[in-house]
Order: C-alpha cells, then sequence, then structure tokens
C-alpha cells in the first residue's frame, strides 16, 4: 500500500490523499480463506438444522452429575438413603454427599436397577449393592462444578434436559440399541446380550438414513475394525468396550457392505470432515477412552467433548447444527427420580442429556420428558423419515430444546475454566475525580503564572 | 521598532547582552503580509506544514503495540464493554493523556483516529511551545525557526502520528521549559510555581518524563546568576507533588495498589531491551544530522556569547540522555523530549551565526542564513514525508508507526472466529493487536512464566504445548514484523503448528518489491486453526 503522491495545495492534497489511501488500503490487501461445499446443505430438511451429531458418554445418572446444578431437578434436600429400606435406620442412612471419587463401576444389570427401583419406591440404591455384599455408599455421591467444568459452561450458554431417562432399564448396550433402533433388540431382558450372530436385520436409524439419501458416519474413537461381534474378546466385562457400545458393529450388513461400512470411521475423522467442510447430515459418535465410564477420568469425558463441540463451533457447519450428548445408562448412581415405566424396557434412571446448538435456547432447562428415542425422533422430524418403533414414533423430540424463532446465536468457544468472567472493573469514578484535579490543579497555576504575568505588565502600560 | 529575523540584539528578552566578535546579520525592517508579520506568516506555514506531515494518511495503517494498550486503556476507562475485557486500564505508566482520551471517547465512541488526531493535535500545540520558548531565550525569529525545525523533524511527526505518551510528554516538558525560561527572565516566583505544576503533568503523562526535574534543578544549581528563594521553591515543590499525588491516589481510590508497584519493580529489573549503541544509531537520524551539526556548531562558534540559555538547554538535553542511555530500557521515542531543546539551539546557530568568510560578500549574509535553512529544513522534510506516506513498511522498530494488516484482521477475526476462541501469538505486541482489532483473548508465546521476567501486565500461557492439545488454545497467528526479530520463539511457533497440523485459514499479503524489482504479494499476517 502507498500513498498517493500530490503536489496540489495541502487541503486539496490532504482530502484527496486520505481518500485514496483510504481506496487503496481497501483494495490492495489480500486477504485470503479456505470454503469448500458442504454436501449436507443440499438435503431437504424440516428445520435450519442440516447436521446432528450425537454423542454417547457412559455410566452417570442425572443426579450424579447434575444434581447440584442451580434450578434443574436436582438432589432435594433431606434425603438419605438407608441401606437396607426395610429396616431404616437414621444413623447408617447415607445423605448425599460431594465426591470427585470417579473410582466405582457399579454394578447397573437390570437386575440392580429392579432392586434400586423398588417397584417405584426408588429407595433401593445402596440395598441392591448390601444385597451383592459391595459398599455401594459411593452411589449417593455426585460431582459439582470443579469435577465437569465444561459440561457446566454448556448447560449455562444452552440446553440441559432433566428428565432424560435411559431408554432401558438395563446397561450400555440395550440402552446403546435403542439410541439407534429405537428398540431393545430383544424381546425381554432374560439372559440380554449381543447375540452371537449378532442383530440380524432389525432395521436401524442408518438403514432409513441410506435409504433417503441422507449422509450419515458413525464415528468411534480410537476405532479397531477388526473388533465387532465375531470377535468380541474374552467376553463378559472383557469384551471390547466399542462391541458393547457401538451397535453398528453388531450387525453383519454394516461389516460386510462397503458401501455402510465406510461409514464407521475413527474420530478423529469427525475433525478431518469439519475441517474439510464434509460432515455428514448425521454423525453419531461412540467415545471409548473418554467416555467417562467410571472408573475412567470425567476430565478426559470432559475434554474430549469440548474439543468436539468447539471445532463444530470452529467449522462451517456451526450455523445448521445440533450437537447433543448423553449418558448410555445411570452406572449404578443415585436418580431421585423414579422412572415412569411406559413398556417392559423402561425407563430407566434419568441421565444427564445436553443439547448445543445455533438454536439452542440459553441456558434452558428442558424438563419433558425424553429418552434416547427423542434422537431418533429428531432425525426422523427433520428428514422426514418414518420411525422405527412405538418408542420413537411416541418419543418427544429434542427439538424443545430449540428455538427456530431466534436468530441463529454466533459461536461462543466454551472452556474448562469455571472461573468467573466478571471484570475487576476498576472504580472509574475515583480515577476521573483524581485526574480531574491533578489537570486543574496544574492548568490553575500554570494558567495563573502566565496571566498574572500578563496583567502587571498591563497595568504598568 | 525592529523585528529581525537575524539580529539577536533586537531581543530585550535577553539580559546581559555580551561583547560580540561574531557577526551577525543586517537588521532588516518589518515586513507585513496582509497584516501579519512574515515571522508570524512563516510560523504559521510552518503549523500548516506540521498539521500535513502529521495528519496524512494518519490512519492507513493499524495500530502498533503499544498504541493499541494505551487506547485499550482509554476504552477501559470509558467503558467500552469489548475492550474492557482485554485492557484493564491500571497497566503501565499514569495516564493524563489516556484520561483525557477516555473524554474524548464517551463523547464520540472508540476510533483508531481519534487517539493519533488528538496526538498530533498536541504535537501541533508542541511546536508553537517551541516557537514561545526559541523566542523567549533567542528572539522571535529563532522561536519561528525551532518551531520549523520541529514542525518537519522526523521524529517529532513520527511519534505525534501514533497514540503514544511520548508526544504528550513531550508537549508538557516543553511546556515546563516554556516556564522555566519565562522564570528565569522575569524571576517571579509565580513561574516556578507553574514550572512545578508542569513538571507534575509530566509526571502523570509518562513517569519517565520526571528525569527533566533533574535537568531543570540541574539548571538551576548551575546557574547562580538566576536566583531562587527557599519559599517559592517550596510553593513550586507542592504544586508539582499535587499532580503527583493524584496517580497513587487514582489508584487507591480505583481499589488497584499493586499495579504500579509490579510495574516498576519490574521495569527496575528487567534486562535490557537494546544493546549500548541503540539511541547513537537510531535517534541522530530521526532528529537530522544537519540539525545536530547546526546545534553543536553554535555551541562552538557562539560560546563567546554563552549565558545561562544554553545552560539550560544542555541540561535539558545531556540530562536525559545520560539517563535513557543508562537505562536498561530503551524506546525510540523515549528521547523525543530533548528535541525541542536541540532544535532551539539548531536554530540559534542558523538565525545568529555569520562565519567570518562571509564578510567579504556584502550582501550574502541574510541569504546565506535562509539558504542553510532551507538546506536544514529540507534535509528534515524529505525523509518525513516518506515517513508520512509510506505504507509498505514490513518490519518496524518498535514505536516508529503502524503496522500494516492488524486492523483487517481484527476486522476478518470478529466475523469469522468465534466468540471466547482463544489465539496465541509469537510475542505480546501481536497478541495485543488481537485482543484490540479482534476481541478475542491472546497470549504471547515469548511472554516468561517467570514474574520476574516479564511486564505484569502481560498473562503468559503456561503450558502452550497442552493449551493446543487440549484445545484450550484454537487459534495461532503468524506475523513478519515479530518473526523478524526473534528467531528462537518463531521456531517453536512453527514447532507448535506442525506437532499439532495447524491449518492456514487466512492470510494477509501486502505487495513487496522483489530483488529483481518486480513485485510479489508476500504474507505478513497468517492465522491458522488447530483442531484436534
Amino acid at each position: 500500500m502507498t500513498a498517493g503522491r500530490a503536489s496540489h495545495h495541502p487541503s486539496t492534497a490532504l482530502v484527496l490523499g486520505m481518500v485514496l489511501s483510504l481506496l487503496g488500503a481497501l483494495a490492495l490487501p489480500i486477504p485470503t480463506t479456505a470454503k469448500s461445499a458442504d454436501a449436507a446443505l443440499q438435503l431437504d430438511t424440516n428445520t435450519p438444522i442440516k447436521h446432528l451429531v450425537t454423542v454417547m458418554q457412559s455410566n452417570h445418572s442425572f443426579d450424579s452429575l447434575f444434581g447440584v446444578y442451580p434450578g434443574a431437578n436436582g438432589i432435594p434436600k433431606g434425603v438419605c438413603m438407608e441401606i437396607d429400606p426395610e429396616n431404616p435406620d437414621p444413623a447408617t442412612c447415607v445423605k448425599p454427599f460431594a465426591t470427585t471419587n470417579n473410582g466405582a463401576d457399579f454394578d447397573h444389570s437390570h437386575d440392580t436397577f429392579l432392586n434400586q427401583y423398588n417397584d417405584g419406591q426408588n429407595d433401593g440404591f445402596l440395598n441392591a449393592f448390601r444385597q451383592r455384599g459391595e459398599d455401594g455408599q459411593l452411589a449417593m455421591g455426585h460431582y459439582t462444578e470443579s469435577d465437569i467444568p465444561f459440561s457446566y459452561n454448556a448447560a449455562e450458554e444452552y440446553v440441559l434436559f432433566d428428565h432424560f431417562f435411559t431408554s432401558a432399564s438395563a446397561g450400555s448396550v440395550a440402552n446403546r440399541m435403542f439410541w439407534v433402533t429405537g428398540t431393545a433388540g430383544v424381546t425381554d431382558y432374560q439372559d440380554y446380550a449381543i447375540p452371537e450372530k449378532g442383530w440380524g436385520d432389525l432395521p436401524t436409524i442408518f438403514d432409513a438414513l441410506e435409504a433417503s439419501g441422507v449422509s450419515w458416519k458413525f464415528y468411534i474413537e480410537n476405532y479397531d475394525p477388526a473388533r465387532t461381534f465375531r470377535d468380541r474378546g474374552v467376553g463378559g466385562s472383557g469384551t471390547y468396550a466399542q462391541v458393547n457400545w457401538a451397535p453398528v458393529l453388531n450387525f453383519d450388513r454394516f461389516l460386510d457392505d462397503p458401501a455402510l461400512a465406510d461409514n464407521i470411521v475413527d474420530l478423529d475423522q469427525y475433525f478431518t470432515d469439519l475441517e474439510n467442510n464434509e460432515l455428514p447430515a448425521v454423525s453419531y459418535v461412540v467415545t471409548i477412552g473418554s467416555s467417562g465410564h467410571p472408573p475412567s477420568s470425567l476430565l478426559a469425558s470432559e475434554r474430549m467433548l469440548k474439543q468436539m463441540v468447539n471445532a463444530l463451533m470452529m467449522s462451517d457447519a456451526w450455523d445448521t447444527s445440533v450437537f447433543q450428548w448423553a449418558y448410555d445408562d445411570w452406572g449404578g448412581w443415585y436418580d431421585h427420580v423414579p422412572p415412569p415405566q411406559v413398556d417392559d424396557f423402561g425407563y430407566g434412571f434419568r441421565t444427564p442429556a445436553q443439547l448445543i446448538s445455533p438454536y439452542a435456547k440459553k441456558g434452558y432447562i428442558d424438563s419433558e420428558t425424553h429418552d434416547f428415542t427423542s434422537i431418533l425422533k429428531f432425525i426422523e422430524d427433520n428428514w422426514s423419515l418414518p420411525p422405527l418403533s412405538t418408542r420413537d414414533a411416541n418419543a418427544i423430540s429434542i427439538a424443545t430444546g430449540l428455538d427456530f424463532e431466534q436468530s441463529p446465536r454466533p459461536p461462543a468457544l466454551l472452556s474448562m475454566s469455571r472461573e468467573t468472567k466478571a471484570l475487576v472493573i476498576p472504580k472509574r469514578s475515583g480515577i476521573h475525580l483524581s485526574y480531574s484535579i491533578a489537570i486543574v490543579s496544574a492548568g490553575v497555576v500554570i494558567a495563573g503564572s502566565f496571566l498574572t504575568d500578563r496583567l502587571r505588565k498591563e497595568r504598568r502600560r | 521598532m525592529l523585528d529581525s529575523p537575524l539580529n539577536p540584539s533586537a531581543d530585550r528578552s535577553l539580559r546581559a547582552p555580551t561583547a560580540d566578535p561574531v557577526q551577525v546579520a543586517e537588521p532588516v525592517e518589518t515586513t507585513h503580509i496582509r497584516g501579519m508579520s512574515v515571522a508570524s506568516t512563516v510560523l504559521a506555514l510552518s503549523l500548516g506544514v506540521g498539521a500535513v506531515l502529521r495528519f496524512w494518511n494518519i490512519n492507513a495503517l493499524g495500530y502498533n503495540s503499544d498504541e493499541a494498550v494505551y487506547t485499550g486503556q482509554a476504552a477501559a476507562l470509558a467503558g467500552d464493554p469489548a475492550l474492557s475485557q482485554f485492557f484493564p486500564i491500571f497497566r503501565a505508566h499514569p495516564m493524563v493523556f489516556q484520561y483525557l482520551l477516555s473524554l474524548v471517547y464517551s463523547v464520540a465512541g472508540v476510533h483508531d483516529i481519534i487517539g493519533r488526531s488528538l496526538v498530533a493535535l498536541i504535537g501541533l500545540a508542541t511546536i508553537f511551545l517551541v516557537y514561545r520558548v526559541g523566542a523567549e531565550l533567542y528572539g522571535q525569529w529563532t522561536g519561528v525557526i525551532a518551531a520549523t525545525l520541529m514542525a518537519v523533524m522526523p521524529y517529532h511527526v513520527v511519534v505525534t502520528r501514533q497514540v503514544l505518551l511520548d508526544g504528550p510528554l513531550t508537549f508538557c516538558t516543553t511546556l515546563t521549559l516554556l516556564l522555566l525560561v519565562r522564570y528565569a527572565n522575569t524571576g517571579r516566583a509565580l513561574y516556578l510555581m507553574g514550572v512545578g505544576a508542569a513538571l507534575g503533568l509530566t509526571f502523570l503523562t509518562k513517569e519517565t518524563g520526571f528525569v527533566l526535574a533533574t535537568a531543570a534543578f540541574a539548571f538551576l544549581a548551575l546557574c547562580p546568576e538566576i536566583p531562587v528563594r527557599i519559599k517559592p521553591l517550596i510553593l513550586a515543590g507542592v504544586c508539582m507533588m499535587v499532580p503527583i499525588f493524584m496517580f497513587p491516589v487514582s489508584i487507591a481510590l480505583a481499589g488497584r495498589s499493586d499495579t504500579a508497584r509490579s510495574y516498576l519493580v519490574w521495569q527496575l529489573l528487567r534486562r535490557s531491551n537494546h544493546t549500548w549503541d541503540f539511541f547513537p544509531t537510531v535517534v541522530p537520524p530521526a532528529i537530522g544530522w544537519l540539525v545536530l551539526a547546526a546545534a553543536i556548531t553554535g555551541l562552538f562558534v557562539l560560546r563567546s556569547r554563552r549565558t545561562w540559555r544554553e545552560t539550560l538547554l544542555l541540561s535539558w538535553i545531556i540530562i536525559p540522555t545520560i539517563v535513557f542511555q543508562i537505562w536498561p530500557v530503551k524506546g525510540f521515542q523515549y528521547l523525543l523530549p530533548v528535541a525541542p531543546a536541540i532544535a532551539i539551539l539548531a536554530a540559534r546557530t542558523l538565525t545568529q551565526w555569520r562565519p567570518q568568510w562571509t564578510h567579504r560578500f556584502r550582501t550574502g549574509l541574510p541569504w546565506l542564513n535562509m539558504a542553510a535553512i532551507i538546506v536544514v529544513t529540507c534535509s528534515l522534510l524529505l525523509p518525513s514525508w516518506h515517513d508520512a506516506s509510506d505504507q509498505q513498511a514490513t518490519s518496524r522498530m518498535a514505536g516508529a508507526g503502524g503496522i500494516p494488516g492488524v486492523r483487517e484482521t481484527g476486522d476478518w477475526i470478529q466475523v469469522n472466529i468465534p466468540q471466547d476462541a482463544v489465539f496465541v501469538t509469537i510475542g505480546p505486541s501481536m497478541a495485543n493487536l488481537i485482543q484490540f482489532y479482534g476481541h478475542r483473548k491472546a497470549y504471547g508465546l515469548s511472554v516468561s512464566t517467570n514474574p520476574l521476567h516479564r511486564n505484569p501486565s502481560y498473562e503468559p500461557l503456561t503450558n502452550p504445548d497442552a493449551s493446543l492439545r487440549y484445545g484450550d488454545v484454537q487459534y495461532m497467528v503468524w506475523d513478519s514484523f515479530t518473526a523478524s526479530r526473534t528467531e528462537f520463539f518463531t521456531n517453536t511457533f512453527n514447532k507448535y503448528k506442525d506437532k499439532y497440523h495447524a491449518k492456514e485459514i487466512f492470510s494477509y499479503s501486502i505487495p513487496v518489491n522483489g530483488p529483481d524489482g518486480t513485485k510479489t504479494n508476500e504474507p505478513i499476517i497468517i492465522i491458522y486453526e488447530v483442531t484436534p
């Protein structure tokens, strides 16, 4: 950029030069940015949302993570859980308490649910473990904002669901099946497990998306394509996590049909797709090491969520996206709300669920009754797909947390810090006062010295 | 009455005219142009040229780091919600200028051009004060020529085109000088009190200017012919202390008592930022070699006419120069307060010296002096004009001007980068500019985590590797200005950029002349995005 040189009268030259240089400043610099096409934008949708990212974390009840979140339906006052509900003893009952210990992987089978639920009494959270000969007192523990700072920040800015129930009153496999099929995959909980030959022809949301030409991907953290229902590890608790947590790995067609298998990728690809503007319309994400599953680190879970959310916000996809996450089961932790029983499979206890979107209501606590099929409901409503089951047909969509009347919110990256953003603003009035006094007092003396001298001279004349 | 351009004997303010073996110019009669004397006309013309040099393209480039800091302080003081997040009111230095700027911002809002225009106006006022001082000391024409030299002097032009404290500081020190001269000329105590008050304002503008108080005391101590009584001196001290006292009072009233102390400790303990030859290398060309030559020549050839005036001006030059030469922290603009005294000494030579060998040319003297004045003035005018009109600079010395591309980069960030995004830059200067123009948090990679080794107003990134790995910092900004100054931190920056596969998402380029004369666009600012 060079300033024009003119030999006109200074005033003309000044004005002309400033105008020319302004034009030059606008014309010469070359800012460059990278953009590319987003195929999902071309698809017809019934809302402004063109991308849904749904993430499944593991094993926390609502009260264990958000039991003390202000304004939410958290832990009531006066709770003291009896170790043996049949023999109440105020001296030994356990009150909810704050903990930072994520070290307990409580049993969270259907049987444990039944004992804890206790026919709707909801008073067997410790008794269930006592009957197993375990000390389950930690199940009454809960975390605070310092343990899950990102989740708190997200809740304050976007949407927290406080009546989001696990679809199945059982563990991860059944709930994640509801997440992708709207069913538990079986007719009852008897010997519930992934069938030896997989889930067969059971329809999934991905089949529906494929049939409608809607792009999708299933992202798995640390994905190993060799670990499927065909090679699931040693069994029981030794089963590879991705086999239990990624239902698509338990269908022959998703493993054998390259057109489908290519959609199952490592989580790294999520970030690459965002960078390349290639995020599919529907993204399912299964974290493994960052799932928050006790005893793994909640901090790792928070970091992973933050990275995924912030990467979305930093991408061009943000303006048309919904990012939602939940925990696949309650993990044996205390939750004070007895879940409604809508059928033989559930609901199970509440799980924390959150939603972020440019259309999300700000700091909104959504108390509609949801479960994992509410996510299917949203997909089906948005991309005009038929329901997979009666569960998702009757579910309330997670769209209750969205407001399409509002202007899309610009991205505001969320941090892991709970330090207050309130600025320590010095008292400006004190600064104004002191500097005014300084300037005026000095000015009076200086002006006075000149004026007095001048007056003296004039008097002499 | 004679109004001589080149005859000091016509100046009544001279207390003790001495027998002068040096020939001086012939007196000339007062000439008027449309009611104005020639001297007034030349002075007005000089102010006009000075205004053009200071306002021409004044806002073509974005701020440099210091400008961003001072403007940010003023904006925070004015209650600007965006900049208050990034620029604490108390950061460094007292802030009488920032306070005045905040008053303007309160009415007109925060705009780049307001701060720079205010400094430029103060610069023009300084030129007028130089005229007054020169006229008080050596007569009207010396004042006019000194003001002319000041108006076109690259040093003053460059600094008063920026929102730096040194322009207002030089105004205050020149005002102090004027009052001191008036006191010496009249002996009236009120002027001594005025000197005290002006020194107080000098301190409140920038505390380093207080070194001129030492110069004032040295002058009074070295010149017994200037009587100083105790009572006026005490009153002057009171007048000085009242404004100075308001600095700690303002901090205490605002509830931030530790800020100034931290900054002072850091200034005292910090490492030298330049080698010993910095000032001798950069200041003389900015003042003008011919100006310096004229000032020094005059001290020699007019030594027989030496009075307290030269002692005063030399005190005003030598003491700050020695102090800042010894002081570990050096900046291009720090010696600006000595420029008026040098300009006056140079003007004295140019208007009063008639070399012996010119006596043989009966008609030559005024014209020879005028020719010398024109040559010296043009030697300043050309580089000043070049500085004012050059918008291509890809690397500038700190304090020597604005930075291309920073404003445009900041505008792009505001539109395209999520709020609450966090940046890391190579150094704190670009971090300041990202915060000022982009309204996003930015850390300088080179800011030390050791509190003793960093400006207390800078916040270090304690673990940049982890911050990038965990997504606490999402964007990296490379800039050619910082990269050209610090190889180590540029390499560190590049190491992180490569390690985390940072992706370029924005660059700002300007045309640069290649070795073969062809122009190519070279990036000077690049923004990288870091995703996991």
